[in-house]
């Protein structure tokens, strides 16, 4: 599809290995950016004051079940980055999860089949699913935001066939391992939590130092004159709204995992705002063009914390949606000014 | 109704014989007009079900008295895209997720005037829009003033204002005896004069919709202010440069869907015969569902485009196809197939109208010989 008239990757040119260097360090953002430092210092000072407040939050077994319920939201939030910085949007994410949730559920209680195999069912209808927005995103060319409410539509009644009227029940004891439960954590870290952190940190290196991860941001900024420069677009969006899926899948594990020995049909309900509310509270900017994975789960931790948090404090649990609505304006805002002060600069 | 302005081919060349200005008028892109492909859609759709209703396919009678008594789910959703249709046709990202919630606290907020404040029932209705409508402008001042991507100032508030409804009504719905009188607002009524050989038709399209409709066209189509919202949305900058304030005219499009909303929150209570706070946001909510039909009515959702025509044309399809699929597929499988329909309908109108686009882009239609080439109306 794409017009190939300029070559594969940017030129290298006879440039002195020092302009490189330069370069690069003035593209590639700070390991850490602003962004992250303030969202650190927000979530180290909620924790003292809920630690102040309930005693019993910064206990293990208050912390533990904490960072498990933040390891799907970061996981999709991995892809959802992906997706934002291509300057796009999925909101199918929670339908993807409850196919994937259900499908998978299903396959436990009538084959029983081992846990790597459930896993890996999981992960291939996501990525299935998600192939299929990226898919008609890419060469569809209408706006992401459109593609994805039909097909959240079309994903949902897929997944409240396969759980024909009713919930999964029995469902054996497979995935405990990522769970809530002590089989789910060594040396009280939740395996769930480490393998978002590990998601993250992959997909840390690969958006800084990965050519196909610098594309994504390249085409956020501008997918026309990334596609002069040489990036195969349309196959790259396919890729980031695929990866959006199987990730989703992933999450759907940790769901099942969580949960009890039923399914019922609101699995992954509200996860899709959650997960946008999460990059964008981490700096990802939703014009596309510029975010980090780091931000992201921070902002997962932050979201999850304020909703923990309120529940602990005996507060309405409501109320902690008001609160995640303001860290929204806050976090959004203060990216909104330091931004207009850059361009002054 | 159709694209091709009338008379400027035709009159000028006699020759061309009744196939050839079908042709033409598909070829100039006819069905593309979103009112004349979701009109045809409509008319299929209530043929298909008559022949299956004669045929004795359906579970319940299918004539003209089910379809008019659909009506009172077109209501609500038909205003809520009115409302979509204004925010995305302002430009530069816009849309509103926050409606659901808007409807809810709205809702809320007129059952404490008129029923626990005892407040007259049109004061009471009044403030719930004025309320809304301050709803809206809070939305309206992060996304034009401050400069916040209205997706994620409305996400924040879509936040905000459910948790609100929620923990201010303690998670009851408000009902009383005032209330449950008020109900009568929404029912079936029998029209003076014309009414004996009509069907019943719901109280609530006359007395909410049709006024909001009235008004949404007139200032739509026939006020500078409908012009300066498609000129903002069509281009920003160029409308600045026109001298045009860009950042009020994007402010009232949110202050008009807050208003809309808060009408939709009293419309919700007389329907339900109480306030619930979750009459919007429960599910999947009511934002989502009005701006697909926003966009299945032809607003494009990167502003500048959109009719009133189009957006209530949409509405009225799919809530009568998801009346019709519960006759045809009954029972719970019938709600899920809503949910099919009303993917497949969406992805088929985005790609479509993409499609069809792109073909007139990339091969324009060669004029017919001595024809002037039609201008294309918006």
């Amino acid at each position: 599809m794409s017009v190939d008239t300029a070559p594969g990757g940017p030129a290298p040119g006879p440039a002195p290995a020092k302009l490189a260097q330069l370069s690069m360090r003035r593209i590639l953002p700070p390991v850490v950016t602003g962004q992250e430092i303030v969202l650190l210092a927000v979530i180290v000072v909620l924790w003292v004051l809920l630690g102040v407040f309930t005693p019993a939050f910064l206990t293990p077994g208050s912390i533990g079940p904490l960072l498990v319920q933040v390891a799907p939201i970061a996981l999709v939030g991995v892809g959802m980055t992906f997706v934002i910085i291509t300057a796009g949007i999925d909101v199918s994410v929670a339908a993807m999860i409850m196919v994937s949730a259900v499908v998978t559920a299903r396959m436990m209680v009538s084959l029983d089949i081992p846990a790597p195999l459930a896993v890996l069912v999981a992960i291939a209808i996501g990525l299935a699913l998600g192939a299929l927005n990226g898919l008609l995103i890419a060469y569809g060319r209408v706006h992401p935001i459109i593609i994805t409410f039909g097909t959240a539509n079309v994903f949902q009644w897929l997944g409240l066939r396969v759980f024909d009227s009713s919930t999964v029940n029995g469902i054996p004891g497979t995935l405990d391992f990522l769970g809530r439960g002590s089989g789910g954590s060594t040396l009280g870290v939740p395996h769930s939590f480490a393998i978002a952190v590990v998601a993250v940190a992959a997909a840390w290196w690969f958006l800084r130092y990965a050519k196909a991860g610098r594309s994504l941001y390249a085409i956020g900024g501008n997918a026309n004159a990334a596609r002069l420069a040489g990036i195969k677009v349309q196959p790259r969006l396919v890729w980031v709204y695929a990866i959006t899926g199987a990730l989703a899948g992933l999450a759907a594990c940790i769901m099942i995992a969580t949960g009890t020995s039923s399914l019922d049909q609101s699995v992954g309900s509200g996860k899709e705002l959650q997960v946008i509310a999460a990059v964008v509270i981490g700096g990802t900017s939703i014009l596309g063009g510029r975010g980090s994975v780091v931000g992201t789960l921070l902002g997962a931790i932050l979201v999850q914390t304020v909703v923990s948090g309120v529940t602990q404090l005996g507060w309405p649990t409501q109320l902690g949606f008001l609160f995640v609505g303001i860290f929204i304006v806050i976090a959004v805002g203060t990216d909104l000014i330091r931004e207009r002060a850059r361009r002054r600069a | 109704m159709t694209a091709v302005k009338p008379g400027v081919r035709h009159q000028t060349d006699a020759s061309v014989g009744p196939m050839d200005r079908v042709r033409d008028w598909f070829a100039n892109g006819g069905l593309k007009d979103r009112a004349v492909l979701l009109l045809t859609l409509i008319i299929l759709l209530v043929v298909v079900l008559s022949i299956l209703d004669a045929a004795g396919q359906t579970s319940g009678e299918f004539n003209s008295d089910y379809l008019a008594s659909t009506l009172i789910a077109y209501v609500p959703l038909a205003l809520l895209a009115i409302a979509e249709l204004f925010v995305i046709t302002s430009g530069r990202g816009g849309i509103d997720l926050s409606v659901g919630s808007m409807v809810s606290l709205s809702g809320i907020v007129f059952a404490m005037l008129f029923q626990q404040a005892g407040l007259p029932m049109v004061v009471s209705i009044v403030l719930a829009v004025v309320f809304g409508a301050l709803l809206g402008a809070v939305n309206g001042f992060l996304s034009a003033y401050l400069g916040f991507p209205p997706l994620i100032a409305t996400l924040a508030t879509f936040y905000g204002y459910r948790s609100i409804a929620l923990v201010v009504s303690e998670q009851r719905p408000i009902s009383g005896p005032e209330i449950s009188e008020f109900y009568n607002a929404a029912k079936a009524i029998e029209l003076p004069l014309i009414g004996q050989s009509l069907p019943l038709v719901p109280l609530g399209v006359f007395t909410f919709l049709l006024p909001v409709a009235v008004v949404a066209w007139f200032v739509l189509n026939r006020t500078a202010y409908g012009r300066s919202l498609y000129a903002i949305g069509t281009n920003d900058t160029a409308a600045q440069w026109a001298g045009i304030d860009t950042r009020r005219t994007r402010m009232g499009a949110f202050v008009a869907a807050g208003a809309i909303s808060g009408l939709v929150g009293v419309y919700t209570v007389a329907q339900f015969a109480s306030a619930r706070p979750d009459a919007g946001t429960s599910g999947s909510g009511m934002a989502l569902p009005a701006i697909t039909i926003a966009v299945l009515g032809g607003v494009a959702i990167t502003g500048g485009i959109g009719k009133l025509s189009g957006v209530l044309l949409a509405a009225l399809l799919i809530v009568w196809l998801n009346a019709s699929i519960l006759l045809v597929v009954p029972g719970n499988d019938g709600a899920q197939a809503q949910l099919l329909a009303l993917g497949l309908v969406l992805l088929g109108a985005a790609l479509f109208g993409q499609l069809s686009l792109r073909r007139r882009r990339l091969t324009p239609v060669p004029p017919v010989t001595g024809a002037v080439p039609a201008v294309r109306s918006q």
